[in-house]
Parts: structure tokens; sequence; C-alpha cells
């Protein structure tokens, strides 16, 4: 019997071995092997759950119970760049709904949905804690706090002409950001390689760093 | 009243309060050495016991003594870190881990040392890839130079940190649903009691922790728990970060000494409502609290205790400002909303209830309202939280679906001639 | 306050109760006459309170707070109201909202009329709906597996099914998806609610959202007739209610019986129905002619049946009994012996486990002695194949924290809850358990776990090509351990109840040795005669009669060519002998027959049998028997007329009353017993205080190592090819694919692929595809017994493998 992830690069299987070890119990190593699954198929695809089931013992219908219950597991298709609204009460006094507006319209992509490129999908979602900086959006995840509805438009064209490989969220917040919640110190060098969070073993743009505890 | 603790690092190092090298050279790690060097676990354990800490995770319940609850026999327990963060206004652990990351780390190692545990979690919500990367390397770091590992600091103390991504569901916050969520499972939250540190994390002894409870726990075994207390009003003691967003013209998170008036707080620390507007109204301590307006609570102190005595809480620290501009049903829509998206629908009153009551305020905010709504929406939130009282009764598991009644109960209460202006106007004009 | 140490007293409603301490305040109200509405909660399932419709104010330090009564455990002076306004509009508020999504579909649904929901809508809902939007939806019912639909808008998502599926049956295949408003409960795709217990979700559905395709729009809850009776699938015997409509029984409910099923049923428990309306049901008497049968009267068939049997004197033997009733079994037993005068009778097929061990062994364990077991060896067949309802109380106690030992040649349902898995190759079972007696190795820790508290040894063939006495060898190493008890495991319906009744060339009714003088007299007294000695078992009868020394058979029940080890001796002996069988069917069995005479089953028939733990029930009737078909023993009764005998079975009271009185371990039974309360869950047998009969110490035979290779694992699948899966359309199709599994390193060393196709020699030949099963013992190849494709096979130690190479590759 083969791993059921012997066709995911070598470089994510290791991943997925350490992250089964940092845990008493296997069956905790499904949010995060749903994440690392999502990186190798794009989003978290039928494939990935049965893999992911392979690897934890449970069966597929467990981890489809657990991967629907959040919102940050993408089961359809998504984009390169995952544009993400905040439109909570903060963001929503500041104006959040216009720069909503103004992403769809410079992405030609409603909220909730991707285009058929695959390069932009569109959401709105509830608070990412960038109450400060309102209104706010994520691209992968990486915050632009502090935005407007010409600004946020702006960034999606950039995205599209740029294609940064890497997206990082102060080159973003300098470009197209204004005030955000809090002073941001020193810059920080990663930043997200796919609509996944870029956390240590999931989808940060150093693989390999971090997460290996 | 300007006294730092969790923020004078990185207030004072913008450029590197998150390294280790900063953190050590600010006399980071030093409390850690003192306990692991010349004091007991359960030294360690009285001094945030004599700290009269509390929480900081929203309920506000004494740290010394839940750390308490946890018994005597049982192993192995577990440490974990509440830094879910999703409340709608809260944005204070977020700081604390992209800007000061080892002081939480220390902050696990004490705990975990006062507590006896080896293993510690930190559940960081998956929106907060940025502060879970500066935390990690912390943790590495941490690794490195032998404040985590095996034989901590030659103490023979060990302890393992791992830290969880959630992946987008604000209950998870909820201690017992955050349980579930590490352990893979849906974040539900669970019946209680038994509560956490009885049962908790693979139904072993488990203390939850938010994040800036844990990060205020190296000043506090370095100065001793009585200077702690010391700090501000007797039941609201030490200082504690506050979220400012909304009509503010300085949002942001500050630290702060309980005990000021709300006044000072929105208009001295927020520098006032932004392009000289009126204040409307603020919701106090996040998204759950109701609210408050000027008339009734300008003066009304920053405690604790004298936001409950008002009718609301201090909950997370997320205070929301609404000038007068505000259409404060569309405000109480965008909120009940959010809780409708967020119940973890167990509940059949927080599941149908939730999102029922969003498409009422819906109806009406789009003139689709009937003047037999108003009752019906207060029918529907007193069939969740019955009473309509605070701090609420709850016909559900958690508080979750009952915090979706107070923005409502929050507009019947100071701006029922407002809803009612709005149906009327529907009717008039459908 | 409460005098007893095990009940606390609670004030509900203001009257002052003593419920039992521990208990959960819903089941102590309900229990004290308080009726609390609920919908997730389940008194068999640990409390979720989801639903919220149990809502109750108590009394704290702190003024009343609403709780929910299913997770609440009582107190002593807890003080409790159920309906206390609050209480009402919050019950009202639930359903209110539990209605908001609910389709109003109750005239076409089929839980209309049995609904929880609609019912407790009358009771405590409110009056009007004022919900004024769009309702959820989805597409109706969707299939999720063969024998369930699924309806979505009608779920009321309290979460009974998918923790059925987790917590008792430990399949989890079918679970909620998404989150808050957006929840509902569903399958993978493409991964099709498989469970063997999938209708157990179905009954306990309180709304019509699961409902059972084989049921579904059959009838209406109103027009069922039910009577109580037990599934005679397997020996466990859960308890059923057989509901009809129209005189034909469509639906089987499970009932909770506490020391047996608890509730729960099988799959082939619940739709086995089916097979009683097959078209091919043999419903009047039939007589051979040349290649067929014709349809003949009673009198012309037992005519002629009771010339030839009168005609070979004794040479005449007795197979079955096994599937019917202890009446039937006893007047076989009496007409055998009695009437016909033979002494060669068995109703196993030596398939299953030597007579006096399975009838007397001696310390016996009930199926409830698990639930406080500290310790459960289980060395038998795979549970969950065989005796599933039992495998879900074995997996109850191992979750409670029972230590498990499994042994077997392969992974067993009950491997993820097992604290030790043990894999053998079989014939080398006498070798392994000597070891693990010893402790030795990797077996230590095993051995320590069955060294310490109460141990309840489940002993069994774990396949059919393992010889029976191993699991008394097993039972001796058991009883070397502190304080065991054993139940013994065979699977075939009333197999204990047939033993019982002395269908075995050892025993005499009663739990009886066939030499015991004393009993001999009594019988003989009542029967006429008794033939002297020990006569044959199965297959020396089969043997007897393929060699011409035995003239006749009589089958009641039994299908040898299907379920003897050998089924090439046993086509011999049917073709060979004058064979009279009582039968459902025309099977490969009773195609042999001379004459086919027709008999009632399940729910057309009363009477009683008796569990593996020799727990004995009745069955009631509830249809009339199709066509002519009678009860055996009626048919049996006019077979000894005409053979000049009067067997004085004219009913069937009378004939439990006989037996009552004439087998010992029966002693002391009543029929009314079974109707009132103490005696509605069965009475073991024998009663206190009855003349002891025989009782059984295993001991161990000394089996010789047989190590052979490869290996034959012939082991039974719930649903194979047996007669009654086969005229059950919605569980025929739901048999496991024939093939030969190999480990996968036999495999490669024989270079097969899965999908590969394989020889294999046993008794006769067979040709299956080849599974790879890294579970199995290597050196060993399973085959599921009684396939269509597997039966030629037969049960030998080793068989021989060739690879089918496809002709030029
Ligand atoms: C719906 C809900 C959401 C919550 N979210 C958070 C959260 O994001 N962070 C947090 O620390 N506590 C949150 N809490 C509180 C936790 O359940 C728990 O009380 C807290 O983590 C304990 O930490 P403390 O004692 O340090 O305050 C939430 C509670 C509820 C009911
Ligand atoms: S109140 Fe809502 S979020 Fe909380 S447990 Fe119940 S359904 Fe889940
Ligand atoms: S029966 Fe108690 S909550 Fe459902």
């Amino acid at each position: 019997m083969s791993s059921p992830i012997a066709h995911w690069d070598p470089e994510y299987q290791r991943r997925a071995a350490t992250i089964v070890e940092r845990y008493p119990d296997v069956r905790s190593a499904v949010m995060p092997l749903l994440y690392l699954a999502s990186l190798h198929h794009g989003h978290v695809t039928e494939e990935a759950m049965e893999e992911v089931a392979a690897l934890t013992g449970l069966t597929a219908a467990q981890v489809q119970s657990v991967a629907s219950f959040y919102t940050m597991y993408k089961r359809e298709r998504v984009g390169r760049y995952l544009v993400s609204v905040c439109t909570s009460i903060s963001c929503f006094l500041r104006g959040a709904d216009e720069v909503l507006a103004a992403v769809e319209g410079a992405t030609g992509v409603v909220d909730g949905e991707t285009d058929d490129e695959g390069l932009f999908t569109v959401e709105h979602v509830e608070c990412i804690g960038a109450c400060g900086g309102a209104p706010a959006l994520q691209v992968n995840y990486e915050f632009v706090e502090g935005v407007t509805p010409a600004k946020a438009a702006e960034l999606c064209r950039w995205l599209r002409d740029a294609r940064p490989e890497v997206v990082l969220g102060d080159e973003m917040q300098l470009l197209f950001g204004g005030r955000p919640s809090f002073d941001p110190g020193a810059p920080e060098p990663e930043g997200a390689i796919a609509p996944v969070p870029a956390f240590g073993p999931y989808g940060s743009a150093r693989p390999g760093t971090g997460g290996g505890r | 009243m300007t006294e730092r603790i969790l923020t004078a690092r990185m207030e004072a190092h913008p450029a590197d309060s998150h390294t280790l090298a900063r953190y050590e050279a600010t006399g980071g790690y030093t409390a850690l050495r003192k306990a692991l060097g010349e004091m007991s676990p359960a030294d360690v354990a009285a001094e945030v016991k004599a700290s009269n800490l509390r929480g900081r995770g929203g309920a506000g319940f004494p740290t010394g003594v839940k750390w308490g609850f946890l018994p005597e026999d049982l192993r192995p327990r577990y440490l974990v870190v509440n830094a879910d963060e999703s409340e709608p206004g809260t944005f204070k652990d977020r700081i604390l881990l992209e800007r000061d990351p080892h002081q939480l780390v220390e902050g696990i190692a004490l705990a975990s040392y006062a507590l006896d545990v080896h293993h510690a979690f930190v559940y960081v919500r998956g929106e907060y890839p940025k502060p879970a990367r500066r935390l990690q390397r912390a943790v590495d770091e941490a690794y490195e130079a032998g404040y985590l590992g095996t034989n901590i600091l030659g103490s023979g103390f060990d302890l393992e940190v791992t830290i969880h991504l959630g992946a987008g569901a604000y209950i998870c916050g909820e201690e017992t649903a955050l349980l579930n969520s590490l352990e893979g499972r849906r974040g539900e939250p669970r019946i209680k009691p038994p509560f956490p540190a009885v049962a908790g994390l693979y139904a072993k002894p488990t203390i939850v922790n938010n994040v800036e409870t844990i990060s205020t726990v190296p000043w506090i075994v370095a100065h001793g728990g009585r200077a702690y207390a010391a700090i501000g009003p007797e039941r609201s003691c030490g200082t504690r970060l506050f979220s400012l967003s909304g009509h503010v013209n300085r949002p942001g998170d500050y630290e702060i000494v309980m005990g000021m008036t709300w006044r000072d707080l929105i208009f001295d620390v927020g520098g006032g409502i932004p392009d000289g507007k009126a204040l409307k109204a603020w919701i106090p301590g996040g998204a759950s609290a109701p609210w408050f307006v000027p008339d009734e609570h300008l003066d009304t102190f920053v405690t604790i205790d004298d936001c409950a005595a008002a009718g609301s809480m201090l909950g997370s620290g997320a205070v929301v400002v609404m000038d007068e501009t505000t259409d404060v049903v569309a405000a109480a829509h965008r909120i009940v909303k959010f809780f409708a998206h967020e119940s973890c629908g167990q509940c059949t009153p927080c599941r149908e209830g939730t999102t029922w009551m969003e498409r009422i305020l819906w109806r009406i905010l789009h003139g689709e309202g009937r003047p037999a709504d108003l009752d019906l929406l207060l029918d529907v939130a007193d069939n969740i939280s019955p009473g309509l009282r605070w701090p609420p009764a709850m016909t559900t598991i958690c508080p979750l679906g009952p915090s979706a009644v107070s923005p409502i109960t929050s507009i019947m209460r100071y701006f029922r001639d407002e809803v009612e202006a709005k149906i009327t106007r529907g009717a008039t004009v459908g | 306050m409460a005098d007893a140490p095990d009940q606390v007293s609670i004030t509900l409603d203001g009257r002052v109760v003593e419920v039992p301490r521990g208990a959960l305040l819903i089941a102590a109200a309900i229990e004290a006459g308080t009726y609390i509405p609920h919908f997730c909660w389940h008194p068999r399932m640990k409390p979720v309170g989801m639903c919220r419709m149990c809502l109750v104010e108590i009394d704290t330090p702190r003024g009343k707070m609403l709780t929910t009564s299913c997770t609440t455990p009582v107190a002593d002076g807890m003080v409790v109201e159920t309906s206390s306004p609050v209480v009402k509009k919050a019950q009202e508020g639930v359903i209110e909202f539990l209605l908001i999504n609910h389709p109003l579909d109750c005239p076409v649904c089929d839980k209309g009329g049995e609904c929880p929901l609609q019912d407790q809508t009358l009771a405590y809902g409110p009056g009007d709906g004022r919900f004024v939007e769009e309702k959820r939806h989805y597409p109706k019912p969707i299939p999720i597996s063969d024998l369930v639909a699924l309806d979505r808008e009608r779920c009321i998502l309290c979460a009974r099914c998918t923790r059925f599926s987790e917590e008792i049956s430990g399949d989890p295949l079918i679970e909620f998806v998404d989150r808050g408003n957006h929840v509902e409960v569903n399958t993978f795709p493409n991964h099709p609610f498989t469970s063997y217990f999938s209708g157990n979700t179905v009954q306990i559905c309180p709304v019509g959202a699961l409902t059972a395709r084989p049921y579904r729009f059959r009838a209406r809850p109103w027009d069922l007739e039910a009577v109580e009776a037990v599934s005679t699938v397997d020996s466990v015997h859960s308890k059923v209610s057989l509901e009809a409509s129209m005189n034909e029984i469509v639906r089987i409910s499970g009932v909770d019986c506490d020391p047996t099923n608890q509730g729960w049923l099988s799959d082939k428990d619940r739709f086995v129905y089916e097979h009683l309306l097959a078209d091919d049901r043999v419903v009047v008497p039939l007589i051979a002619n040349g290649d067929g049968f014709r349809e003949a009267s009673w009198g012309e068939a037992v005519g002629l049946a009771a010339s030839r049997l009168a005609d070979l004197g004794g040479a005449v033997a007795g197979l079955g009994g096994a599937r019917s009733t202890n009446e039937d079994a006893y007047v076989f037993s009496r007409f055998l012996r009695g009437v016909v005068g033979t002494p060669h009778l068995d109703a196993q097929l030596d398939d299953g486990l030597a007579p006096e061990f399975a009838a007397a062994v001696e310390p016996r364990a009930l199926i409830d002695d698990l639930d406080d077991a500290d310790a459960i060896l289980l060395w038998g067949p795979d549970l969950k194949e065989e005796l599933p309802v039992l495998y879900l109380r074995v997996r109850k106690a191992a979750t409670a924290g029972a230590k498990l030992v499994v042994v077997h040649p392969r992974r067993t349902g009950l491997d993820d809850v097992a604290a030790h898995t043990i894999r053998y190759r079989p014939g080398e079972g006498p070798a392994l358990l000597r070891r693990l007696a010893a402790g030795e190795g990797d077996l230590a820790e095993a051995r320590d776990a069955l060294g310490a508290g109460k141990v309840v040894a489940l002993v069994g063939r774990p396949g059919l090509a393992e010889p029976a006495e191993l699991a008394e060898a097993v039972a001796a190493f058991a009883l070397t351990l502190d304080d065991a008890r054993i139940l013994p495991l065979v699977r075939r319906g009333n197999v204990f109840g047939a033993l019982d009744m002395g269908l075995a060339p050892t025993l005499l009714p009663g739990r009886v040795s066939v030499d015991d003088a004393e009993r001999r007299r009594a019988l003989a007294a009542r029967w006429g005669s008794l033939p002297d000695g020990v006569g044959m078992g199965a297959t020396d009868i089969l043997e007897a009669a393929a060699s011409g020394r035995i003239g006749a058979l009589v089958l009641l029940g039994v299908d040898p060519v299907r379920d003897h080890p050998r089924p090439d001796l046993a086509r011999r002996a049917l073709e060979r002998a004058f064979v009279v069988a009582l039968d459902l069917f025309v099977t490969d069995s009773t195609r042999h027959a001379d004459v086919v005479l027709p008999v009632a089953g399940l729910g057309e028939i009363q009477g009683t049998v008796t569990n593996l733990e020799g727990r004995v029930q009745k069955l009631n009737r509830v249809v009339p028997p199709p066509g002519q078909a009678r009860p055996a023993w009626s048919i049996l009764d006019d077979l000894a007329a005409a053979l000049g005998s009067e067997l004085e079975a004219d009913a069937v009271e009378k004939i439990f009353e006989e037996l009552a009185t004439l087998a010992p371990a029966y002693e002391g039974l009543t029929w009314d017993r079974f109707d009132w309360a103490e005696g509605r869950d069965g009475v073991v047998v024998p009663l206190e205080g009855v003349t002891p009969p025989l009782r059984h110490v295993p001991s161990d035979p000394g089996l010789a190592v047989v190590s052979e290779r490869p290996a034959l694992h012939l082991a039974r699948v719930l649903y194979d090819d047996g007669v009654l899966v086969r005229h059950c359309p919605s569980l025929a199709s739901l048999a496991p694919e024939a093939a030969a599994h190999l480990h996968p390193r036999d495999a490669s060393v024989l270079a097969v692929r899965e999908g590969d196709r394989v020889r294999l020699e046993g008794v006769g030949v067979v040709e299956l595809p080849v599974v790879l099963d890294p579970t199995l013992a290597e050196g060993t190849v399973y085959v599921p017994f009684n396939l269509a494709e597997t039966a030629a096979l037969g049960a030998v130690p080793s068989v021989r493998i060739d690879v089918v190479r496809e002709a030029g590759s």
C-alpha cells in the first residue's frame, strides 16, 4: 500500500509528517493537514479530504464535516489572489461596502465568485481583526488596512498587472494602504504564495521555515 | 495613568521589539530565570493569584482562581492560549503577537511551570498568518535559546509549545469550541460542566487563557503579584488593552489603567469623533455587548464592575464608536448578521433564531418592515435570551446566540423611534 | 432526604420524588411520570443538549436557571420546574424555530402519524408560524445508500444519526456538513452510508428525514399492526416489533430490550422480512417430478413421505431445526427419536461447535456481563459479520474501558476499539494459544490484560476451516483466569434452542447427555420409545447417505449444500437419499428433495427461541402463513400420524408445556410467563433451583498445529448468498465481491496484483480475483464463505493456489 500522499511533492510530504508529530493525538492534525492539502491541490478537493482521512484514520465524511465547518477551507476553486474584504461593524462604519463594490468593479468578479482565468476570488468576510485600520481587506490573508475604494481598486489592478509570485503585506500596505490598526514596527519578509495562510508549514513564501515543532 | 506593562517594549523599540535579542536586552526571560531558579510552581501560581489579574478574554474571570480549579491528581495537564481573537472590534491580541511575541512565550513558560504543564498550545485564528509567523519564530528562537524544550535553563522542567492555526470560525474563541477544534473536530462548544480545568483538551485538565492574560504573567512574576494588584481600581486592577475603532479620530490599541470614564477614553485617548460630529452610541466591549449612549454612560467608569452595573460589559475591550450619522438599524443588522454567520449551528434557537432576526432587520432596513416586526423581533430575541436581561439568560449552550440579541435590545431601547420610522416610511413608500 | 444510598430526592413540579442517583434529569423525570419533550436526547446515546427542547427551570443560588434536562444529572434536593411559563415559552420557541425550515408535508411523509415533531408541535408548539420568508430548500430525498434515503429539508439537525454512527456503530459515514444555518447531514460524495446498522438511524430519526428505501410509502403508521418478537437472523435474538399492513410484514423495528439489543438491530435483522414475500416461496406441498416438482395435496405429499420413511425402518436421519422455534425443534426431536426411531440427528452442519460445549458450557456468560467486564477475550468469528448486535455491545464495553483482546486471522470490525489485536494463521491457533497462555514475548501485554478482574471470553470458530475444538481449548484457557465466563458463539438463528431440544446425536432435550439413563426413562415414558446408542452427527450422516447406509433424510430448514464445509458430499448425499424437506424455498439442497413441505416463517407462527446466552423469548404471530404453509410442528404431527404415531402436537402452548416438563433446563417455564413484565425481556434457563442439567466444563483437547501454507481462512460475511439474504432484494445486492484476499507479500511472491485472477483448489475449485489485504496473517488466503462464486471451495485447512495467466501474456 502506498501512502495516500505519495504524489505530493517531497517538501509537502515532509511537512505532513512533522505536522502529525506535533500533536499528542493524530486527529488534531486534521486542520493543518487540510491547509497543506489545499496548498497542494489549490483548494480542498474531494481528493484532498480523502488524503487527509487516510493520514489521520478518519473517514472522508468526518474530514468533510470538519473542513466544511471552517470558512477558510475552500471547497470550490479559488483564484490565485483571494481578496477578502471585511464588512463587519467597524469596517462597515468606515465604508467597507464601498470598498467591496470597488474590488468587484476592478476585478470584474462578484462577491463569492472566482473569475474564469482563476486569477481572482472575491469575498466579503467577517471581522479580520483590523478594525483600527478600517476599512481593511486581505489578499491571501495578508493585511491591507486603511484602504479607500479607489486604492482598493488600484490594488486589484496592480495584482492583475504585476502578478506577484509572493504576496507581501508590507508591500501592499505601503502602496495601497492607509492608517493601520497599529504601527507595524519592523518590515516583515514573509508573504503568501497561495490563497492559504502563509504560516510556517502551510503557505509560507519561505517553505520549511518555522512550524517545525 | 501612563503605566505600560504590555506595550512598553514595542513603544520604545518599534523596529525590533519582536526579536529575542531585544527581548533579552530589555529584561526578557529574567522572570522565567527567577521562577525556575528560586520559585516553586506553587509560588508562581500564588503571585498570579495575588495579582488579582482577571482574564482578558471577555468574561473577566480571576486567573489565579481558575488555575486553582485543576484537580490535584490528574496528569497530563495542558495549557491552551486563546489567540482566536475574532470578536468584531477586537485587535488587541494581534498587536501582542506581532510586536511582542516573546512576552507571550515567557508567559506560557511561566504559566506552564506554575501549572505542571508540559505541552502548551496556542490557537491562533487562521486570518492571522503574520502574527502566527512572528510567534512561531519567537517559539523557535526560544527553543534555540533553551527557554523552551527539554530541561529549560537547566532546571529539569520540560515544555513543548505547539502553534495551531484556526481556519475561520469565530466560535472557536469560545474555549470549549476551541478545544474541539484543536482536537481536529468541528468547533462546536461543549456542554459545561465539565469545565476545561477538569476535562479539557483530550479530556485532560486544561487551562484556557487569553493571549493578553498570559502576556501579563512575566511582569507579575518579575514585580510580584501585589505590585500588579496595586495598579488601578481594586476589582479591575492592572492595565489592559483597549481596541478603539469606528468613528474616532485615533483608532488603535491602547494600554490603559482602568478607572477612567468613557468620556476620557473616547475623547481624550481616542481623540474624539471625526469631523466634529456628535457621538451617537458606542459598544463598550465587543460586538456581543449591549451598547452605551452618551446621555447615560459618558461618565460611567471604565471598569469591569461599573460596566456590568450599567447593563453591559467590558468584554474583550473592543470599543466601537458610532457618530450621529450612523444608521443604527444598519449597524445592528451588521452585527446580527455576524452572529448568524458564526453560529456553530448546534442549538436550535441560535441556528434558526439569529438568521431569522437578521432577516427581519434586513426587511426593516430595506423598507419592507411591518409594524408587527418590532414585537416579533423582540419575541424571537426573547426565545434565545429569555427576559432580555443582562447578563443574559440563555436557551442555548453558549453565549453566542444571546450575543446576537444585544444590538437588538440596544436599538429598541435607545433608538426605537428610528426603527419605527423606518417601518412607517417603508410602509408608506412600499 | 433520600434514604436509599443509590437514590436521591428531587422536587419535580412541586412533587417530591425519589430518583436514581446519577441519572439524567430527563430520564429520571420520565421514569417518575413527568414527560419532558425532547428531540436530540436518546436514552442509549450520550446527551448533547443540542435541540434545546428539554429545557427546564432549576433553582440555583442565583435564582432560577433554564437548563437542558438531558445534560443535567439529578442532585439531591434539586428543585425543578418542567412547565413553568418560562419553560413553556422556551419550548414553544424551539418548536417554532424548528418549523421555520421544516416542510409541512406530513400527509406524504413516512413519519407522519408517528412523528415526535408532529406530536410535540401539537402538544407544545405555538399556534401559527410567524416566519414569512422562504424556507431552506434542498433537492428532495437523495439516496445515501441502497437502504436509506435522506430528505434534508425535513432534518431538524438533532445529530442522532451522526452520533449513532460514530458512537454506537463505529462507522461514521454520515456527518454534519457546513455550519450555522447551513448545517446539513450528509455522506461524503461517492462514499455511501454502507453501514451494517444504517436502519437504526432511520428508526431513531425523530422526523422523516431518514427513511428506509425498502419501506418508503409502503404503509401508513396508523394501519400497521404490530407484535413483539425477536429477530432469528442470528443467535443474539434482538427484540423486534413486527409490523404488518394488509397481511404482509412491511417493517421490522428494534425494541429496547436491556439485556440483549438495547434497541438496535443490524440491517439484516431489519430488512430480512422481504424473504417472506418472495415470489418463489414454497406455499404448497411439492413432489419431485423428473427434473422439477409438481404441486400436490397435503394428503398425497405426507402420505408419500410417510410410506417411504416407514419402508426404510431406522435407516433415516434428520438434519436441521436450527432456524426453527423451540417447539418445532422439540417436535422434530421427538419425531425422529420417538416415531421414526433414529438416533441420527443434528441441528448443526459441522459448521458450529461441539453440542455439549455450545449448549452447556460452564460458567456461561450473559451478554450483560460484558458491561462490567474488565477484559474481554474475543477469539472467534468477526462479530460485525456474524453477530452484529453483539458486536455493538462489545464495542460499547470496549469504548467504556474494558480491555478487549481480539484474536483473528485478519482485521475485524472491533480492532479499532481493541486494546490488543493478535493475528495468526489458521491452523496455528493451538500454538498461539499456548504462547498466549504463557504470556510469551509480544503476547505478554495481552496476557496481562486478561489477568486481572472479570473476564468474558467470547469463543467460537474464526473461520470454517478451523476445528470446532479450538474454541473449546480457548475456553479451557479462559477458565485458568481468575474470574472468567464463557459465551459460546454460533451464529445460526435458533441453534442454541435446537441443541437444547436435543437436536444433536449426543444430547437429549433440556441439556441432557444422551446416555443419562434416568432421563431416557422419563422421555421414553412419554415418547413411547427411544433408540439406543449415540447416533451420527451431520458429516457422518451425509457420508452414510452418500454411500446408501442411510436411505432417507428429513431436512428441517437446512441447506447442507451451502452450509456444510463439504458441499460436494452434501450434494451426493441428497442426490442418493430419499429426502423430505420442510422449508420456505427450493434451495440448492431442497432441490434434491423428493417431497418439499411448505413451512410458515417469522411472524407467521408463535413459539419460543433460545439465544446464545440461554435466554428464552417468545415470538408472536402477526400475519397468517401464505398459501398452504404451516408450522413445522404441525406438519411433523401429520407425518407422525401417517406413520401411525401420536405426537399430541396440536397447539404450540401444549408443545411448550410438554417440553418444559421433559427438558430439565426448561423446567419451571410457563407459556404465559413471557407476556408479563418480568418475562418480557425473556428468561435465562435454567431457572434457579431446578434439577441441574448437564454442565460442561471445557477442556483443552490438545489439538495438533497444522501449518501448511497457504492456510485457508473461510469466514462468513453478513450479506452472503444464503437462502434468506438471497430472497431479500434489498439485502442481496449488498453482498461483497467474491475474492481471494492475500497479504501483499504473499501476492508479490506469487507475482499477482490486485484484480488478477487465481484458481483455488479446496474440496472444489473456484476462480477468484485477488484483493490485497495487509491486515491478513501472512501465508493465508481469506475467502468469504457462501457467496455464489465461493460456494464450491469447501472448508479445508489449506488450499492450492494457481495464478490464472491470461492467454498470450
Ligand atoms: C462566543 C465566544 C467567543 C469568544 N472568543 C474569544 C476570543 O476570541 N479570545 C479569547 O481569549 N476568549 C474568547 N472567549 C472567551 C473564552 O471562552 C474564554 O473565556 C477565555 O479564552 C478565557 O481566557 P481568560 O480567562 O484569560 O479571559 C469567547 C467566548 C465566547 C462565548
Ligand atoms: S449558542 Fe450558537 S454558537 Fe453557541 S453552541 Fe449554540 S449554536 Fe453554537
Ligand atoms: S433533548 Fe435535551 S437538548 Fe435535545
